[in-house]
């Protein structure tokens, strides 16, 4: 087990001239689970790689424990790594899969069978070892994946995105096991995935990426509630915060009519005289039509346990009603109609502010 | 089941979906195209084993009667037996066998580590190389023959199986490399990076991970290169002069020669069938493979 940490890397594919990955700095703590997430092509996925030696490092380094592992070829680094598609041999069964490592490392037999059997015994997966990958589930071969991971003991489990072949149903209860069979070896982690969810659920701490470049790493609750920037507010939490364009008059943002404080250390870090409000569809109120800011409810989609409102109001400068321009989650079963005019109250304490030419996060 | 359901029967035949079961005049046209065609397929293969058993007599005078005068004789096998013991079928055979095997076998031996070289290391130049290898199969081999056939005896090789050997293995590389590139291609990067991590070297990668995954693509190779090689004649006429060294299709080609003046046709009809009845009997139980091998990278 050994903490990771890249330094500056930067990862160019070929005739591209913007890095893939752009000067990363990255700590992961020894016995950590960190996950990077980010939409498709942000990078995540190379950095792992860079991880893993998989890709080369061609700015900065990457260390493993207290060794440069940059130039190192993977079989050097004492990592395992968990496939998307799993990655199983065909050929083999589940056993010689999971013990291919050690066979390769010339671990005596009765030893390597002994900790296949150990592996296979901590993943329900004894009375398959001698089947082939073909005749097993999904979420067996899953199994069988994590297996050839844990066999080797390694100071770092990569893995990337291994729940996205699963079924939505599955893909929950793998994730649960994933993050307390982690929890149990404590084996550094870095878990790639393109889903929120499972990034918030499983990671102890999430690493956004976009671009190629780290938006902001922290621990679920600090990213949720305080997004560093425009990006993180909008990729973290489901459905989405609303980011509302506001114009600063004196020291309050006006929205629709409705106002919204500044401290004096925010308006003083403002460039312009133009605001982004965030809220998210949580932080708001349903009040009447007067009070908040003034919408119309477009759809009203019910859940049972919540309630989502889609509603459009008259966004500054936009010269017209914008559509489906925020969203207000209240408690199911709310007598909400399609339509009808009402106000959202964003409460005080659920108020985000970004400067809207940089991007960044006004603090309070 | 309830009650609603006794007596309910599924169709014998599935409804095919709408429209896909119209027959316009291109289909029919094309049905009957291809019926026609096995029709006389099947009639030749059928005139070509009955005459296989029939005096030369019979085969002119009846040629689509079956076989009788022989079994009179009690002597069905009589063609037979002629063409393997008079004729040398029997020597010939066995020589085609062993030469077919070790040339296939080396074939496939040289041209897996090189397609898969060429597909799965990121060689720099392995692109232009692979085409150039590629272009190797445009070259007809008769072209090439006289050259072959001089450099070969500056060395000693003709009329010589080694020699044939030789031969067979170098002009069939560019195909099998071809072939077995598109194999190696459809495999996925993450099984050899998962081994990779596993600690194994590319050379282990190659052996215990790639190859057996390649095994299809594999038995394709040796399946087309045994049957190509069987029926090879020209390159088996121009470098074997004794008939010690004969193929089989180079003793039937001498054998043809010499049935004119015996008329001993029936012997030549059973040496043909000798020639041919292995090939189709390895087709019909590995059709299935060696279609998979040519339409391999039309689709995923």
């Amino acid at each position: 087990m050994a903490d990771v940490s890249f330094r500056g890397a930067t990862r160019y594919y070929a005739g591209v001239d913007r890095p893939a990955v752009d000067r990363l700095d990255l700590e992961v703590a020894d016995g950590e689970f960190l996950v990077l997430v980010g939409p498709s092509g942000c990078g995540k996925s190379t950095t792992l790689r860079m991880l893993a030696g998989l890709e080369g490092v061609d700015e900065g380094q990457v260390w493993i424990g207290d060794r440069d592992v940059t130039a190192l070829p993977p079989k050097d680094r004492d990592i395992a790594m968990v496939f998307q598609n799993y990655a199983l041999y065909p050929h083999m069964t589940v056993g010689e899969n999971i013990g291919f490592h050690l066979k390769v490392a010339k671990v005596p037999r009765d030893e390597r069978e002994r900790r296949v059997r150990k592996a296979a015994a901590l993943l329900g997966l004894e009375s398959y070892l001698d089947r082939k990958p073909a005749r097993l589930s999904g979420g067996q071969r899953q199994r069988v994946a994590m297996g050839r991971a844990i066999v080797r003991q390694p100071r770092v489990f990569c893995m990337d995105e291994p729940l996205s072949n699963l079924d939505a149903k599955l893909r929950v209860q793998t994730r649960t096991q994933i993050a307390s069979l982690q929890r149990r070896l404590g084996v550094t982690t870095v878990y790639v995935t393109h889903d929120q969810v499972e990034a918030m659920t499983m990671g102890d701490r999430v690493a956004v990426l976009k671009d190629g470049v780290l938006q902001q790493c922290d621990t679920p609750i600090g990213l949720f509630a305080k997004p560093a920037n425009l990006f993180v507010a909008g990729f973290i939490g489901s459905p989405a915060m609303n980011l509302l364009p506001a114009r600063v008059d004196g020291d309050s943002a006006v929205i629709g009519g409705h106002a919204v404080r500044l401290t004096r250390g925010q308006r003083a870090k403002l460039s312009g005289d133009e605001v982004m409000v965030g809220v998210r569809p949580e932080g708001v109120d349903v009040v009447d039509f007067d009070d908040g800011i003034p919408v119309v409810v477009d759809v009203v989609e019910e859940l049972g346990s919540d309630q989502f409102l889609y509603c459009s109001f008259d966004q500054a400068g936009s010269g017209g009603l914008v559509e489906h321009a925020v969203t207000a989650r209240v408690a199911g079963m709310s007598p909400n109609e399609r339509g009808a005019k009402v106000g959202l109250l964003p409460r005080r304490e659920a108020v985000h502010l970004f400067d809207p030419v940089t991007g960044s996060r006004l603090e309070d | 089941m309830t009650v609603a359901d006794v007596g309910r029967k599924a169709p014998r035949r599935p409804k095919p979906a709408p429209g896909a079961g119209r027959r316009s005049p291109l289909r029919v046209l094309g049905m009957v195209v291809v019926l026609a065609f096995s029709a006389f397929n099947l009639l030749v293969l059928y005139w070509l084993i009955a005459a296989s058993f029939k005096t030369p007599v019979e085969i002119f005078t009846k040629p689509f009667a079956l076989p009788v005068r022989w079994f009179q004789l009690g002597r069905p096998l009589r063609n037979f037996a002629y063409a393997w013991d008079q004729a040398g079928f029997g020597d010939a055979f066995l020589t085609t066998v062993v030469l077919v095997a070790a040339s296939s076998a080396a074939i496939v031996l040289v041209s897996a580590p090189a397609a898969y070289a060429l597909t799965r290391l990121g060689v720099r130049g392995s692109g232009p190389l692979t085409n150039l290898i590629a272009v190797g199969m445009g070259v007809p081999f008769q072209t090439v023959i006289i050259p072959l056939f001089i450099g070969l005896s500056t060395v000693h090789l003709t009329d010589s199986l080694f020699g044939l050997f030789l031969v067979y293995v170098a002009l069939s590389i560019p195909f099998t490399v071809f072939l077995l590139t598109g194999f190696f291609r459809s495999l996925s990067d993450e099984m050899e990076e998962a081994a990779a991590i596993d600690g194994a070297s590319p050379l282990r990668t190659f052996f215990a991970v790639m190859l057996p995954l390649a095994r299809g693509g594999l038995i394709t190779a040796l399946i087309l290169n045994a049957i190509g090689l069987w029926n090879e004649t020209l390159l088996a006429i121009v470098f074997l002069q004794s008939q010690a060294h004969f193929t089989l299709a180079r003793a039937l080609f001498t054998f043809y020669g010499a049935a004119e003046y015996q008329s001993e046709y029936g012997g030549l009809i059973a040496g043909v069938t000798i020639l041919v009845l292995p090939m189709l009997v390895l087709y019909l139980v590995l059709a299935r493979r060696i279609i998979t091998g040519l339409t391999l990278g039309s689709g995923k």
